[in-house]
């Protein structure tokens, strides 16, 4: 291929939303920047391993949230000296988030390999049982998760201010689409969408089935915990109802409302959930046809309940069927 | 180039571009001077001088969702008795209010706050209020939990006000210590101060086993009847703790002692789960006898519609109010001046349906928001209105003792209210129905227990405190209460 078709199209678009999103702090207010954008490209960071299990390995995971709980507790647990809660290990925070997301890794793994023979349905089922299971280890065991809750979290120092949060996160958010999308190219992504495809031809052909997606699995687990570290960083605090089933349910209907075909729906899908939690109740005359804010899930539930209808890859699905259309109409269907 | 090549390249183009500017934000000072770069910066912050703008945290939905009403209610009745303060609406609190003004500085409410009962959801509401809307007081949180996470805010956001709800944790106050976060009311324990004395001291129990919901509220509210009932000299025997939203509670009951093996329980079950714990008690213990059962504030006389009148007998512990037999002239005038600001508000107690106001006022939920606001007022009016002091309408605040309703409350060195606590009984009226009756007010009640609680200490849990005599500075001095009136 030419530099030139590169050049054109859909990586140039990303490219430029990427400058534009590394310009922000300078345009935006303070809370747009360090809330809104913040908390998108964590959730974002958390959905895309939703999508690259679905999109590249045919997995469904309703696990991704416990990955993302689990770093968060351990960095938690580690990092922090002397307090009422956790185990107070008092490391330096660098160690703590080795140690955090080595766990983070290990544990995908040993989940990844015990659901790596399930499919469908019970692929689903099985990773909603980790979640599940996840959490009651945290709300039972309290010696790790509190009790009620890892509270006072601080930063590491060079993530100081909020703003190098944010371009933490997006420093994240860029590498994992990045490294998604060229996973996708090498042997081993290929072998997994053969694998997604037809795991039978793909086993008979000498591929070992399980272990690709035990695999798959564990390096959406290591994304998933770094988005938990930057959610821990952000938050200050976490507890077992973090990752309880309610926030577990919502980390997919973001995933859903970008699209679970395309990664950068993620990223979507999270932006339009935080845009509605944070700004939905501020719209003028929004609380005089009973929409207050006691009333969100309803709204996010409505909005998934069209996207689902309208269009079931989601917004990225939306965008890119206007983009075909507009094509169309111009005239400029490529060759 | 091809096309994987170029990604890669394109890639750690731009990353090379973020971590640089990630890293140029990392040298030297702490700002890299861009408009987001505030440390969680208070917008306006209350050292400017234009007014209080004012934030309510309440909880619109979860387990206390139904309260959401009463605690907006609660701040906003204080603000219209002593700040002249008048609802948009006459019946609801929801709408918000004007012309609120004390000594010359106008307190302005910017956002209500809406948490579900989790400490992630109440994190981002109170950053919503403050770091979008530009509160620079909050009002709340409402729960346990939520308390913790918002006094940890209040200590990272030092240009912050904080005024505690009724979040009921103990570690919000006596751990996190935050110079800016106060609380006008007691905790989960306190408010089962003096409870142990009584069963102990009058009632000759001497053995207890202890039942109470898996979680910190429940753990809090056991802890402080532990530390008690073990202060005085008795013996807990058992401690069993079903998780939150329990609602087969056959296997705990099971875990408990007979009732000839102990002389009572203690149960600290909350929700749906007081009345099928109870039942479960009843289906596996047999009969239930109220005389050998004591209750912390989940207790209540709705219980005799699911068990008969044989729960008359229980003792009950205390929460931030009275029962409504405790009838003294302020109390009368603090729930007329309720009735008088709205027609109505459709608060918990009457299931969200409109209700005169003095209901939802007569109950801790509302009560705890509105002791809140009544120090707001009272602390500007010791600065003379001037907060751009923040340090002295800090210590203005830290030094008030409010002169309120159900009793004075001041404040230990940790910002926590020492309050009065009114222990009750559920009793058998003329009629043959359940009241609940109070029985003694046991005053000047603090978070420490005679030292059983410290900074010091683990949070209250299922094996903390351990059951230990010691002196406690309340033992022996409760005011008992006959038909309503303290005998002091």
């Amino acid at each position: 291929m030419k530099l030139r078709e590169h050049l054109t199209g859909e990586t140039l678009a990303l490219a430029g939303l990427v400058l534009v999103l590394a310009l922000l702090p300078s345009l935006a207010t303070a809370f747009f920047v360090n809330f809104v954008m913040t908390q998108t490209l964590i959730l974002g960071l958390a959905a895309a391993t939703i999508v690259f299990l679905a999109k590249y390995g045919g997995m469904t995971s309703l696990a991704q949230l416990l990955m993302f709980g689990i770093a968060g507790f351990m960095f938690g647990n580690a990092a922090l000296d002397g307090g009422a809660r956790g185990l107070n290990l008092g490391w330096h925070p660098w160690a703590a988030v080795g140690f955090a997301i080595l766990v983070t890794t290990l544990v995908a793994f040993v989940l990844g390999a015990v659901a790596s023979r399930t499919t469908g349905i019970y692929f689903l089922m099985l990773t909603l049982v980790y979640g599940v299971v996840g959490y009651f280890v945290f709300a039972q065991i309290v010696e790790i998760s509190g009790p009620g809750g890892i509270t006072s979290i601080q930063r590491p120092e060079l993530l100081g201010p909020p703003v190098r949060l944010y371009y933490a996160g997006l420093l994240l958010s860029v590498l994992a689409y990045a490294g998604f999308r060229m996973l996708g190219r090498t042997a081993f992504g290929l072998a997994l969408q053969g694998v997604r495809d037809d795991p039978v031809r793909m086993a008979s052909l000498g591929f070992n089935v399980p272990l690709h997606r035990a695999l798959a699995f564990t390096l959406a687990g290591f994304v998933a915990g770094l988005a938990g570290l930057l959610n821990v960083w952000w938050n200050g605090q976490i507890d077992p109802a973090s990752i309880s089933i309610g926030p577990t349910l919502i980390l997919l209907i973001i995933a859903v409302i970008g699209g679970m075909s395309s990664l950068a729906g993620a990223w979507l899908g999270a932006f339009v959930y935080v845009l509605v939690l944070t700004y939905l109740r501020d719209l003028p005359l929004v609380d005089r046809i009973g929409i207050t804010e006691a009333r969100f899930n309803t709204v996010i539930g409505v909005i998934v309940l069209v996207i689902m209808v309208l269009s079931p890859e989601g917004l990225t699905g939306i965008v890119q069927r206007l983009r075909g259309t507009t094509r169309k109409e111009l005239g400029g269907i490529r060759p | 180039m091809s096309g994987p090549k170029l990604r890669k390249a394109l890639v750690l183009l731009v990353s090379a571009g973020l971590a640089l500017v990630t890293g140029c934000a990392g040298d030297g000072d702490d700002s890299a001077g861009l408009p987001a770069d505030q440390q969680n910066s208070v917008a306006g912050g209350s050292g400017s001088g234009d007014g209080i703008r004012l934030g309510i945290l309440g909880q619109c939905e979860g387990p206390f969702g139904g309260f959401h009403e009463d605690v907006v209610a609660g701040t906003t009745l204080a603000l219209a008795r002593f700040a002249g303060a008048t609802p948009e609406s006459s019946t609801s609190a929801l709408e918000g209010f004007s012309g609120a003004e004390v000594a010359g500085t106008p307190i302005e409410l910017v956002g209500i706050g809406c948490g579900d009962d989790t400490a992630d959801r109440v994190v981002q509401e109170v950053r919503r209020l403050v770091e979008q809307l530009g509160a620079n007081v909050i009002i709340g949180p409402l729960s346990g939990d939520e308390g913790i996470a918002i006094a940890e805010y209040a200590k990272s956001n030092p240009e912050l006000t904080v005024l505690a709800g009724i979040s009921g944790s103990q570690e919000q106050t006596l751990q996190v210590q935050a110079p800016n976060y106060f609380r006008f009311y007691g905790d989960g324990a306190i408010w089962n101060a003096g409870l142990g004395d009584l069963l102990h001291n009058e009632e000759g129990w001497d053995t207890v086993a202890v039942i109470a919901d898996d979680y910190s509220f429940g753990h809090t509210s056991a802890a402080g009847f532990i530390a008690d009932f073990c202060g005085v000299g008795g013996k807990v025997t058992h401690r069993v703790f079903p998780p939150l939203g329990t609602t087969d509670y056959s296997s705990y009951i099971a875990a408990l002692p007979g009732p000839d093996e102990v002389d009572g329980y203690f149960w600290a079950v909350g929700g749906t789960g007081t009345q099928a714990a109870l039942e479960a008690f009843v289906n596996g213990q047999g009969d239930l006898s109220g005389d050998q059962h004591a209750g912390n504030l989940f207790f209540n006389p709705d219980l005799a519609q699911a068990l008969g009148t044989d729960i008359a007998g229980a003792y009950v512990g205390g929460f931030a109010t009275l029962p409504a037999d405790v009838r003294t002239p302020e109390i009368e005038e603090y729930l007329a001046a309720a009735d008088e600001t709205w027609e109505s508000i459709p608060g918990s107690l009457s299931g969200n349906e409109p209700a005169p106001p003095s209901v939802a006022a007569a109950f801790g939920f509302f009560y705890g928001y509105y002791t809140a606001g009544v120090a707001l007022v009272e602390g500007l009016e010791a600065v003379g209105g001037d907060v751009s002091d923040l340090d002295a309408f800090h210590e203005a605040i830290a030094g008030l003792t409010l002169d309120l309703p159900y009793g004075e409350i001041s404040l230990d060195e940790n910002r926590s209210g020492i309050v009065d606590v009114g222990l009750s009984r559920l009793a058998l009226d003329d009629s043959g129905n359940v009241v609940q009756e109070t029985v003694a007010i046991v005053p000047g009640v603090d978070q420490t227990f005679g030292g059983t609680f410290s900074p010091d200490t683990p949070s209250p849990g299922r094996d903390f405190p351990a059951c230990e005599e010691r002196e406690l500075p309340w033992e022996g001095n409760a005011i008992p209460v006959v038909d309503g009136v303290p005998q002091s």
